[in-house]
C-alpha cells in the first residue's frame, strides 16, 4: 500500500508433522520428506481412511514456563512452542529484559479452524456416557478458541492487541493480514502472527464424511489425486516495522509487501466454479503490494490435493498470471498434509524462507501433473525469489493471499 | 416396503433438507435442477436415506443419483438385496426400516 | 486526524431477547425489562440456573422469506436475520437489488418492522428435547419456484458495491460441533452429518450470511471473548479507513445452547450456579478474581450467595455471575462521503477505538488493560475525557470483570468518571458474549438519538470502592451535551479489553 509503513518478517517458529523449529522443518521440506502415517491419536477402525499428519512426540515442557501446561489445550501448547521459537529466532528475549520493547505495543494475532476440539470431544464422551457431572471448569476455561491467542500472550507477557481469527483453512493468512494492519496503523511495534490447530476426530470425521481424505497418498495437482490428508501444527512469524528491524540489526527474512482478501459468497465447502474468489484475492494482494503478476517468482499454493480445489486453483492462477505462465507453484501440503489453521501460517514461513534463501520446496507425489503449470515436481529447486505469493482458501468462502518481497537488511 | 411408501419416506427426508413441504415434491423431481440442492445437501440426503433404510451403501452409490425416481429405485433394489441376504423375513426388515425412518424421516 | 476517511453508521439490525429493532430494544432497556426467561431450547434440570435471554419466538422465515434455511444452524440464522435487517435499515436492500443498478435510495425513516413476529398459527410449539436435533420441517408451505436459490451470478454481473462482513463470536456454534461429534460417535463416521460439518467451523455463520445475502466484500470472523463484537466493529472501521472497503456490516452473533450454558455453569460463572465447595474455579493460569465467592470465607459466604435471586446485577456488591443471552447485531459502517453521496441516513459516527490485553491475570492487570484501551480510543477519537457524555459498560454481574472495568474507566477518565452517566445493559439483556459489544453499540446509538440512558435494573448497592458514581438503577434523560460523544467499553474475563467512541451524526450543512 503506497506510503504505508513497511513490515518485515524477522523470526519464524513452527511445530509440524515434519519437525519442530525453522531449521528442521525447512530442511525436511526441501528434502521432500513426507509427514504421513497411520493415525495414532484415535482409532480409525470405523473409517475407510487411516492416514494423518500428526505431530509426534511433542512435549510442551521446554516452551511453557510461565503457565501450567495442564491447563492448556493442545493447540495452545503448539502455538506457544512456535511463538517461543519465533521470538528466539528473531533474537528477541523476554519483554522488559533489557530490550526496549514495551509489552503494550506487542500483540498477538492467531488463526485457527477448530480452536481446541479435544475439549469438546471430552465433553461429548462424558455426555454420551451419562457422566456430565465429571465436567469441571476446564471446559469453558480451555475450550474457547480465543484462548490460543490468550495463552500465547500470557506466556510471553504481550499486552497489546490480542485477536483470534478463526477463518478456517485460510486463518494463518488472515492473522498475518491483521497483524500487518495493526503495525501499519502504529497500534503495535511487534506482532506475533500465525496459526494453530490440533488433530481431532471431529475434523477427521468431517473431512472423511465429505469424501475428501486420500486413502494412500496426498498428490496435489496430480491427475490422479484423490484428496487431502488432515494434519495439525502451529507456526508463528515475528513481524515488526522494517525500520525498527534494521535499527536493531535483525535478520530480515522478507518484507510483507501486501495482502488481499475476498469472499466467494457461493458455497460453504466448495470454491466458486470459476475460481472467482481466489482471483480477486490474488488481484487485491498484487495491487496492495504494487507488484505485477510477472514479478512474482514463486507461489505457495493452497494445494490440498482434492480434485476440486487443485483444479480451481490452477484455473485461478492462470486467470491472474496468464495461460501458459511459468511461475513455479508448489504445495507443501504434499508433505505436511493439511494443517488447517496452521497451514497458511506455515506456508507464509515457507514464502519468507524462499525469499531469504532463493530455494523453493517441491510438490511431492507428482507422477502425472494436471495441466501445464510448473508445480516444482518432486525435487526442491534453487531459484531467485524476488517476490513470493501465499494463497489460502477456506470453508465459508474465505480467501486470502499474502505477498512477501526480498528485502535488504 | 412398497415403492409408494419408500417414495413418501424419501420425500420427507428430501423435504426436510430442502426446506420444502414433502407433499409439494413431484414424483419425478430432480434434485440439482428443480430443487436447487447443492452438493453438500445432496450428500446429506444420501447419508439420511442410507441411515433411514439401513442400506449401508458406499458413497459412490449415491453420487449419480439426481432424481427422486432414481433414489426410489436404488432403495428398492438394495432392500431386495438385503432381504435375500437376510434369508427372507421381509416383515422383519420392514419393521427395522420403519423404526429408523421414524427417527430420521 | 486530517485526511483520514471518516466512518459513519448508516443503519443497524438486531435480534435479541428484548426485540428485533433498535428502537424496540432500546425502549425495553429503558423500561428496565429483563430479557431472561425460562429456557426452552434445552433441559436445565440439575443446573443451578434455569433462565437465560433466549430469543423466543424466533421465526427466521418471517424475516427472510421461504428460501431454504435447513443448511443453516441457529447461530447462522440469527446472523442472517440481523444482516437482513441491517441491509434494509441502511437502505442497501436485498442481493437482487444490489446486483442490479446499484443501492436503493436510503429511506428517510426506518422501515416499520413488527417488534416481535407472532408465531404463525400453523407452527406447533416444538417438544422440548434435551438436545434438539434436526429442526422440524417448517409448516409454512412454499412453491418450488419460490424456494429455489438464485443461480450463481456470472462473473460479469458483479454487484454495484461489494459489502463486507466482519463478525465477532466466541463459539459460533459449539452446539453444532458437539452434535456433529456425538452423531458420528453414535451412528459411525459414515453417517455423520455433512451439513453439520460445514457449520462446525467458527467462521461458518459469516460464510453462511455472505452466501445468503451475496456479500462479496471482505469477510472475516474474530474471537475475543466478551470483546468480540466491539473488536469486530473496530476492525471494520479500519477496513473503511484504509480503503479496503466502503461498506461493511460489523457486529456479533452468539446462540444459546446447552454446551456453553452447562460449561459456564460448571465453571461457576453463571449467576445462581456458585460452586458449593468454594474452590478456585479455573486453575492456576486464570488468576481470576473471586470466582469462588466474594471475599474470603468459603462456605458460609457461598451459602449466602446461593440465596440471592438468580439475577445478574452488574456493579452491585451482591453480584454473583452473569446470565447468558443469545442474538445477533450488525452495524452498517460506511465511508462518510460515499454514504452522503448515496443519500444514506447517518445514525452516528465512529470517532475512534482502542484495544489492549491483560497479560497477567487478576483485577489490577485487567483494569490497567482497559484503562489503556480507553486512552487509546480517546486519542484515536481526538476526544478529551470531559467530552465523553456517557458510558455503555460491559459489566454483566461477573465477579471477574465488573470492578476491573470500573477501575479501568476511572483511571482513564480521571475526574470525569465520578459523575459520568453509566449504563450496563447486560443487567437486562444478559451476557451475549460475541454479540454483546454490538448490542451495546446499537443501543448507545439510540441513546444518542433520543437521550435516554437505560438504568441498570436491579442495582441496589455499588460494590465497595467502585468509582462510577453515575451507575444507577434509574433510566435518565441526558442533556444534549451528554449525547454528543459516547463511550463503549467491552471487557472479557480472559483479558480482552476494547473501547470505542461514538459521536452524534455530523450536523447537516
Amino acid at each position: 500500500m503506497n506510503g504505508a509503513r513497511r513490515i518485515a518478517v524477522t523470526g519464524l517458529g513452527a511445530v509440524t508433522p515434519l519437525g519442530s523449529g525453522r531449521e528442521e522443518v525447512w530442511a525436511n521440506l526441501l528434502g521432500g520428506r513426507l509427514g504421513f502415517a497411520p493415525v495414532e491419536s484415535f482409532d480409525t477402525k470405523a473409517f475407510s481412511v487411516h492416514l494423518g499428519a500428526e505431530v509426534r512426540g511433542f512435549s510442551p515442557a521446554p516452551y511453557v514456563r510461565r503457565l501450567d501446561p495442564r491447563w492448556l489445550g493442545r493447540a495452545s501448547q503448539l502455538a506457544i512452542a512456535a511463538a517461543r521459537q519465533a521470538l528466539a529466532d528473531a533474537g528477541i528475549g523476554e519483554l522488559g529484559g533489557g530490550n526496549e520493547l514495551e509489552p503494550e505495543l506487542a500483540g498477538v494475532a492467531m488463526g485457527t479452524t477448530s480452536g481446541e476440539p479435544l475439549e469438546v470431544e471430552r465433553f461429548d464422551d462424558r455426555y454420551l456416557a451419562g457422566e456430565l457431572d465429571a465436567v469441571g471448569d476446564e471446559f469453558m476455561t480451555l475450550y474457547p478458541c480465543h484462548m490460543i491467542a490468550v495463552h500465547v500472550a500470557r506466556e510471553l507477557g504481550f499486552a497489546g492487541v490480542n485477536t483470534m481469527i478463526p477463518t478456517a483453512c485460510a486463518a494463518g493468512n488472515y492473522a498475518l493480514a491483521h497483524a500487518v494492519d495493526v503495525l501499519r496503523a502504529g497500534r503495535a511495534e511487534l506482532m506475533l502472527a500465525g496459526g494453530a490447530d490440533a488433530f481431532s476426530r471431529i475434523t477427521y470425521t468431517g473431512f472423511a464424511r465429505l469424501g475428501a481424505i486420500a486413502p494412500e497418498r496426498c498428490q496435489p495437482f496430480d491427475r490422479h489425486r484423490k484428496g487431502m490428508i488432515p494434519g495439525e501444527g502451529a507456526a508463528v512469524l515475528v513481524l515488526e516495522p522494517l525500520d525498527a528491524a534494521r535499527r536493531r540489526g535483525a535478520r530480515i527474512y522478507a518484507e510483507v509487501a501486501g495482502y488481499g482478501l475476498s469472499c466467494d459468497a457461493h458455497h460453504m465447502t466448495a470454491a466458486h466454479p470459476e475460481g472467482e474468489g481466489a482471483v480477486r484475492a490474488m488481484a487485491r494482494a498484487l495491487a496492495d503490494a504494487a507488484v505485477e503478476p510477472h514479478e512474482v517468482s514463486y507461489i505457495s499454493a493452497h494445494g490440498t490435493g482434492t480434485p476440486t480445489n487443485d483444479r480451481l486453483e490452477a484455473i485461478a492462477v492462470e486467470r491472474v498470471f496468464g495461460a501458459g505462465t511459468r511461475v513455479p507453484i508448489s504445495s507443501v501440503k504434499s508433505m505436511l498434509g493439511h494443517t488447517m489453521g496452521a497451514a497458511s501460517a506455515i506456508e507464509a514461513a515457507v514464502c519468507a524462507l524462499a525469499v531469504a534463501t532463493d530455494q523453493i520446496p517441491p510438490t511431492m507425489g507428482l507422477e502425472e501433473p494436471e495441466g501445464d503449470l510448473d508445480y516444482v515436481p518432486n525435487a526442491a529447486r534453487r531459484h531467485r525469489v524476488e517476490v513470493a505469493m501465499n494463497n489460502a482458501y477456506a470453508f465459508g468462502g474465505n480467501n486470502a493471499s499474502t505477498i512477501f518481497r526480498k528485502c535488504e537488511a | 416396503m412398497d415403492a409408494p411408501e419408500v417414495r413418501n419416506r424419501i420425500k420427507k427426508i428430501i423435504g426436510s433438507i430442502a426446506g420444502i413441504d414433502p407433499q409439494r415434491i413431484g414424483d419425478e423431481a430432480t434434485l440439482r435442477g428443480e430443487l436447487s440442492l447443492d452438493s453438500l445437501s445432496l450428500l446429506e440426503i444420501g447419508v439420511d436415506v442410507d441411515l433411514a433404510f439401513q442400506l449401508n451403501l458406499p458413497d459412490e452409490s449415491y453420487k449419480e443419483i439426481d432424481s427422486l425416481p432414481a433414489m426410489v429405485e436404488l432403495v428398492m433394489r438394495r432392500q431386495a438385496e438385503l432381504a435375500v441376504a437376510a434369508g427372507g423375513a421381509p416383515e422383519a426388515v420392514a419393521a427395522d426400516v420403519g423404526a429408523a425412518v421414524e427417527r430420521f424421516g | 486526524m486530517t485526511g483520514r476517511r471518516r466512518v459513519v453508521v448508516t443503519g443497524s439490525g438486531v435480534v435479541s431477547p428484548l426485540g428485533d429493532t433498535p428502537a424496540a430494544l432500546h425502549r425495553a432497556l429503558a423500561a428496565g425489562t429483563s430479557g431472561r426467561k425460562p429456557i426452552e431450547l434445552f433441559a436445565t434440570a440439575g443446573i443451578g440456573c434455569h433462565e437465560a435471554g433466549e430469543v423466543r419466538p424466533f421465526d427466521p422465515q418471517s424475516y427472510v422469506g421461504d428460501r431454504n434455511l435447513r443448511p443453516l444452524d441457529r447461530t447462522s440464522r440469527l446472523l442472517v436475520v440481523a444482516a437482513q435487517l441491517a441491509l434494509a435499515d441502511s437502505g442497501w436492500g436485498g442481493r437482487e437489488a444490489r446486483a442490479g443498478a446499484g443501492p436503493q435510495a436510503a429511506p428517510a425513516a426506518r422501515p416499520a418492522v413488527p417488534a416481535t413476529p407472532a408465531a404463525p398459527a400453523t407452527l406447533a410449539v416444538p417438544a422440548v428435547p434435551a438436545n434438539p436435533a434436526v429442526p422440524a420441517v417448517p409448516a409454512a408451505t412454499a412453491t418450488l419456484a419460490a424456494s429455489a436459490t438464485p443461480a450463481v451470478p456470472a462473473a460479469s454481473a458483479v454487484p454495484a458495491a461489494d459489502i463486507g462482513l466482519v463478525l465477532g463470536t466466541t463459539f459460533c456454534s459449539v452446539r453444532t460441533i458437539a452434535e456433529f461429534d456425538r452423531r458420528g460417535l453414535r451412528l459411525g463416521p459414515t453417517h455423520a452429518s455433512p451439513l453439520d460439518f460445514a457449520n462446525s467451523v467458527i467462521n461458518a455463520a459469516a460464510g453462511q450470511a455472505a452466501i445468503w445475502h451475496g456479500l462479496r466484500g471482505v469477510n472475516s470472523t474474530l474471537a475475543a471473548g466478551e470483546a468480540s463484537g466491539l473488536q469486530a466493529i473496530a476492525q471494520a472501521v479500519e477496513l473503511v479507513r484504509t480503503g479496503r472497503a466502503d461498506a461493511v456490516l460489523a457486529g456479533g452473533a452468539e446462540e444459546l445452547c446447552f454446551e456453553s450454558f452447562f460449561g459456564y455453569h460448571r465453571a461457576g460463572r453463571l449467576c445462581g450456579s456458585r460452586r458449593p465447595d468454594g474452590a478456585a474455579a479455573a486453575g492456576p493460569n486464570a488468576g481470576a478474581v473471586g470466582r469462588a465467592g466474594v471475599g474470603s470465607g468459603g462456605g458460609a459466604a457461598l451459602a449466602a450467595l446461593a440465596a440471592i435471586d438468580e439475577r445478574p446485577v452488574p456493579f452491585d456488591a451482591r453480584r454473583n455471575g452473569f446470565s447468558l443471552a443469545e442474538g445477533a447485531a450488525l452495524l452498517m459502517l460506511e465511508e462518510a462521503a460515499a454514504a452522503a453521496a448515496r443519500g444514506a441516513a447517518v445514525r452516528a459516527e465512529v470517532l475512534g477505538w482502542g484495544a489492549a490485553f491483560a497479560a497477567a491475570g487478576g483485577e489490577a492487570a485487567l483494569a490497567g488493560a482497559l484503562a489503556r484501551a480507553v486512552e487509546l480510543a480517546l486519542a484515536d477519537a481526538a476526544t478529551a475525557p470531559r467530552e465523553i457524555g456517557c458510558l455503555s459498560a460491559s459489566a454483566s454481574g461477573s465477579l471477574e470483570v465488573d470492578r476491573a472495568e470500573a477501575l479501568g474507566v476511572a483511571a482513564a477518565l480521571g475526574e470525569r468518571a465520578a459523575a459520568l452517566p453509566v449504563t450496563a445493559i447486560k443487567a437486562m439483556l444478559g451476557e451475549g458474549l460475541g454479540v454483546s459489544g454490538a448490542w451495546q453499540a446499537v443501543d448507545l446509538i439510540e441513546t444518542i438519538r433520543d437521550g435516554e440512558l437505560p438504568g441498570i435494573a436491579g442495582l441496589e448497592r455499588l460494590a465497595p470502592g467502585l468509582p462510577l458514581g453515575g451507575a444507577s438503577v434509574a433510566t435518565r434523560r441526558l442533556a444534549p451535551a451528554e449525547r454528543r460523544r459516547a463511550l463503549i467499553t467491552a471487557v472479557g474475563a480472559d483479558g480482552h479489553c476494547a473501547a470505542m467512541v461514538l459521536g452524534a451524526p455530523p450536523e447537516a450543512p
